[in-house]
């Protein structure tokens, strides 16, 4: 079964004073299978956060269509969402408010009863290694802990498939090691992983099947044995993808 | 329905209400505290009567009136602005709420805070007058459609809004304004006769006669306009901001 299925997707910012008309998602299709770790790569402004906010409601799309587990997330929105939990690449959480009580009211926003939402959020916040962090207001939590609260969001209502938009970005070796652990562990026991990073060697360590996306195009899409079965890692490919052949690498 | 997520939605928002407590509650407290004390009491009672009641009791209505459509105004703008601002609501878009049920929660919660300001304005004018109800269905009727109004109102501001700044003017050039030139604290047959014309197209002179109405049984104008005035924002102003939210105007990429 497909998690996500991406077909024909379009996505065009109007013109601008200052630009013109730019095309951040040109015809990209996609599947994504249930249970899979699939990296999201390219360059910044390449259309992959462009791409995350038309699967889970954060953005509009003219053209194309998206299912999640087979519900469609413009006419099933509800049930499509049900199943996404999105860790996005900014700290939008209220910032005065602790991670248990934001785990709280999300819960509540995606249906769970009271109890079952102190339950869970106890046993998403411990699985993340929260102590008493879990009762402090985001705004006084370290980089580390405040990334660990946007994907503790995600978790929340146990979705099926964790859309991951660069969650090890800035923060230190050991806790990107234990965010890897930590993804892994959750890909074992059968969630879906859409991830995007800009750690090559992230994707390469993680991702059973990768997508390179440049210039809103979708350039590669293969597993990651088929990419780097030529001797050439991850990086090299993409390099090659993303720059054209400019560095040589091609 | 999600009507669990609805109810998060309204916890949340009281949560923060709550959280803002001197600047959100005592505040206005204060102010109509202030209001009743000088103008009802110490103003009132060199001036008398007015339309046949006591002054602190044609006052305390307006006061209501005023406090519960800022009340409405500020929860609706600044909840909607907040979320956008701090980001945080991704939460509720990417959630499975409709564009429906995302207006129904800050709707109620802005009742929420209506009812708590508006409870506390009522507390405090009990201290210094009967503050009587007379038409007790009528009175909920205006408290409940005068508060939709201006948190719809609020909800477009909250959308509109680019600083916190731009929360503050539709406050302070119109609500503020249109109050206190909708006979908050004088009769209209006060007015000279030129400008009882521009009363009486003040939409808030509407609200506050008929809610004064409701609680002392004294109204200077035809009530009819006056809900039938409300219905019609509450479907013109209702429409406007479903329109804007089903577009994900500044909500949505």
């Amino acid at each position: 079964m497909n998690a996500l299925e991406i077909k024909n997707l379009v996505k065009k910012y109007p013109a601008t004073k200052l630009t013109g008309e730019k095309i951040a998602v040109d015809n990209v299709s996609f599947t994504v299978k249930k249970g899979e770790f699939f990296g999201f790569l390219g360059p910044n402004g390449a259309g992959k956060t462009t791409t995350i906010n038309a699967i889970t409601g954060i953005g509009t799309f003219p053209e194309g269509e998206i299912k999640v587990f087979g519900y469609d997330v413009v006419k099933d929105y509800r049930e499509a969402r049900k199943k996404i939990g999105l860790s996005p690449q900014e700290f939008n959480v209220d910032m005065f408010v602790p991670p248990k009580d934001t785990l709280y009211y999300v819960g509540g926003f995606f249906g769970m009863s009271k109890k079952e939402r102190i339950k869970r959020a106890d046993e998403v916040l411990k699985e993340l290694g929260f102590g008493r962090e879990a009762d402090l207001p985001f705004r006084a939590l370290s980089g580390g802990f405040k990334r660990r609260v946007m994907l503790a969001r995600a978790m929340m209502h146990d979705p099926e498939i964790l859309i991951l938009d660069e969650p090890t970005s800035g923060v230190d070796v050991e806790l990107r090691h234990d965010l890897w652990r930590i993804l892994q562990e959750l890909n074992k026991k059968g969630k879906t992983i859409f991830l995007t990073t800009h750690y090559l060697e992230e994707a390469e360590k993680l991702c059973d099947r990768i997508g390179i996306i440049f210039n809103g195009k979708l350039v590669t899409l293969d597993s990651k044995r088929e990419l780097i079965k030529d001797g050439k890692s991850i990086e090299e490919h993409y390099l090659s993808m993303v720059t054209d052949g400019k560095n040589g690498i091609k | 329905m999600n009507l669990i997520g609805i109810q998060a939605f309204i916890e949340r928002e009281t949560e923060r209400m709550f959280r803002l407590g001197t600047q959100v509650l005592f505040s206005p407290w204060i102010s109509a505290l202030l209001y009743i004390l000088i103008f009802g009491r110490i103003v009132g009672a060199r001036i008398g009567e007015i339309s046949g009641v006591p002054y602190i009791d044609f006052v305390v209505p307006g006061l209501l009136m005023m406090n519960i459509s800022q009340a409405a105004f500020g929860h609706a703008s600044s909840a909607l602005y907040f979320n956008r601002f701090l980001g945080n609501i991704t939460e509720i878009i990417t959630a499975p709420l409709s564009y429906f049920e995302i207006m129904i929660g800050f709707l109620a919660s802005s009742l929420v805070r209506v009812l708590v300001i508006g409870g506390g304005v009522y507390a405090i004018a009990l201290f210094f007058t009967t503050a009587s109800i007379e038409h007790f269905w009528l009175f909920l009727f205006y408290i409940f459609s005068i508060s939709i109004v201006f948190a719809l109102a609020g909800l477009i501001v909250g959308l509109w809004a680019e600083h916190f700044e731009h929360l503050a003017i539709p406050g302070t050039f119109i609500i503020i304004p249109l109050t206190f030139l909708g006979g908050l604290f004088n009769s209209i047959h006060m007015l000279p006769a030129k400008l009882q014309i521009f009363a009486k197209l003040n939409p808030f002179f509407y609200f506050i006669d008929g809610l004064r109405y409701s609680m002392i049984g004294v109204s200077e104008s035809n009530r009819l306009i006056g809900v039938l005035l409300l219905l019609f924002l509450i479907l013109l102003l209702g429409s406007i901001v479903w329109v804007l939210f089903k577009n994900g105007y500044k909500l949505r990429n």
